[in-house]
């Protein structure tokens, strides 16, 4: 499935958000490649607050396609401590760079041990790959 | 299983693809907000097969069609054709239609693709108890239908087609016969993108049989492809109706909707004399409607979709939205609402609850949101 950029090292979710544990320990997140081909034309992100607390799959953010607005869901739970502002004037960095300038929000997580416990229930590159191959293998 | 148009062969390779009313149909090419351009700054073609295509025919059709529509059908001449509406007795709207004349006693009813199967019954059933002969035919599947719309349209259309008569001089809402690439087709100068542009029907185009539709929709592209001519999906289709003020058949008008409320009346020909739905929609006009169909300009931030809260300046709830989106033209978000009539005036501003993220301002303006000296089908030519 070389049509999908599918980073190694990153976690993934069913919904379509990565996850990147930095090394203070704090995550970092995003939609993945295949999220924003599929959303398309993206024109509007609504980010959570700075201090709010999320849990795992919580949607805590949402992103507007022309057609649709779809919900952001939380990879990890923890309290938001950053959120990528400069998506406000230019959501199209969603398409252009997913996984880097198009990042959404950063989360630190209450503990280490609650954070390995959650990226437990996420997919590893391999595991997403694969689950995005069989998504695409179902369309007409 | 969802039915296919006529034109599925050349979709299913270069579309993402939706479902709509029962059919497979192109959602976007190569996306919404360059085809969209492509139809306000040259020209753009959709494959609307999927609307439905009612022949009423006989000595009977016009009666049946004055009393089933509101709009003037008996000052139709032959060769125009005219938007109209289809009431219950309460005034409630069962479909907006355009009816083409296309003799005296021959009429071709556009229909949205969703309510086909009871705009047939509602049609049979009131020309039973009718005098005069009418009979009522489905030509969905037999005809193909192409909407041309921009700017470069008739530009377009004229490079790879003859018509009795000149495309040049059809005014709004006026059809010809005609060949396109060779193929023939009736050629009507209308549409739902607030543009110029033409709407092509192809007899004898089913989708078992599709070479006339294709061979038409393949010189089309050919034929605009250095004015930058984009294939365009129902994606833009609808953004650029809701960029006109346009209403959506569901969304925006219903059974629970008057052409009042809706601001439609100049489609309703009250004077004409008896017609369905005529005594409540009198009645709305005489003691005013409860809420009024306005039209609304984000002026912050934001993405309103259907069913988002509208809210007073106070945070009253007045009403909701009925259809929004993005504006690509205007790169903001735009929407209708039905809300009670002091606050539907232009000018006055309300608010959009952004499904629980923020509120953000929206101001009621006149349709339709471009300016209409740069954009739409009466910009002045430069």
């Amino acid at each position: 499935m070389a049509r999908y950029e599918v980073p190694d090292g990153l976690y993934y979710t069913r919904e379509h958000e990565w996850a990147k544990v930095l090394e203070d320990g704090t995550v970092l997140m995003g939609i993945t490649d295949y999220a924003q081909e599929k959303l398309h034309d993206v024109v509007n992100v609504e980010l959570p607050e700075v201090g709010a607390r999320v849990r795992q799959m919580e949607a805590f953010a949402s992103v507007d396609s022309v057609k649709a607005t779809s919900e952001v869901y939380a990879p990890v739970s923890g309290e938001v401590i950053e959120v990528n502002e400069e998506l406000l004037a230019r959501p199209e960095l969603l398409n252009q760079d997913p996984y880097g300038r198009g990042w959404i929000a950063r989360i630190r997580p209450a503990s280490s041990e609650e954070l390995h416990g959650e990226l437990e229930a996420l997919m590893t590159a391999d595991e997403y790959a694969r689950y995005i191959e069989e998504l695409e293998g179902k369309r007409v | 299983m969802a039915e296919r148009t006529q034109l599925w062969l050349f979709h299913a390779k270069r579309a993402r693809i939706t479902e709509f009313a029962g059919y497979q149909m192109p959602l976007w090419y190569e996306g919404i907000i360059s085809e969209h351009m492509a139809v306000r700054e040259a020209v753009g073609v959709f494959d609307v097969s999927h609307m439905g295509r009612l022949l009423v025919e006989g000595p009977g059709a016009e009666g049946l069609l004055d009393i089933t529509t509101t709009n003037d059908v008996i000052g139709l001449e032959p060769g125009r054709s005219q938007y109209s509406l289809m009431c219950n007795q309460d005034g409630g709207i069962v479909d907006d239609v355009v009816v083409l004349r296309l003799a005296e006693e021959r009429f071709l009813l556009v229909v949205n693709a969703a309510n086909r199967a009871k705009d047939l019954a509602w049609l049979r059933g009131h020309a039973k108890g009718l005098g005069g002969q009418v009979s009522i035919a489905d030509l969905t599947g037999q005809v193909a239908m192409i909407a041309v719309q921009g700017p470069r349209a008739l530009d377009v259309l004229t490079a790879v087609s003859k018509a009795e008569r000149p495309l040049r001089s059809l005014r709004w809402h006026e059809f010809t016969e005609g060949q396109v690439a060779g193929v023939s087709a009736l050629i009507a100068r209308m549409g739902y993108t607030g543009e110029d542009g033409f709407e092509l029907y192809i007899w004898g185009a089913t989708p078992g049989e599709p070479e006339r539709a294709l061979r038409a929709w393949e010189a089309i592209l050919e034929a605009g492809r250095e004015l930058g001519i984009k294939p365009c999906g129902l994606g833009a289709r609808d953004t650029l109706r809701l960029e006109a003020g346009y209403c959506l058949y569901g969304p925006d008008i219903n059974e629970q909707t008057t052409p009042v409320e809706a601001r439609l009346d100049f489609a309703v020909k009250i004077e004409k004399g008896q017609f369905i739905g005529r005594e409540a929609i009198r009645r709305q006009m005489l003691k005013g409607p409860r809420r009024l169909r306005a039209c609304l300009k984000l002026l912050e931030r934001g993405v309103p979709r259907q069913g988002y809260k509208v809210l007073d300046e106070a945070g009253r709830e007045v009403g909701h939205i009925t259809s929004g989106t993005f504006s690509p033209l205007l790169r903001r978000g735009i929407a209708m609402a039905y809300l009670p009539p002091e606050l539907a005036r232009p000018g006055l501003e309300v608010l959009v609850d952004l499904r629980g993220h923020r509120r953000a301002r929206a101001e009621v303006v006149e349709p339709p949101f471009y300016d209409t000296s740069k954009y739409g089908r009466r910009r002045r030519a430069s």
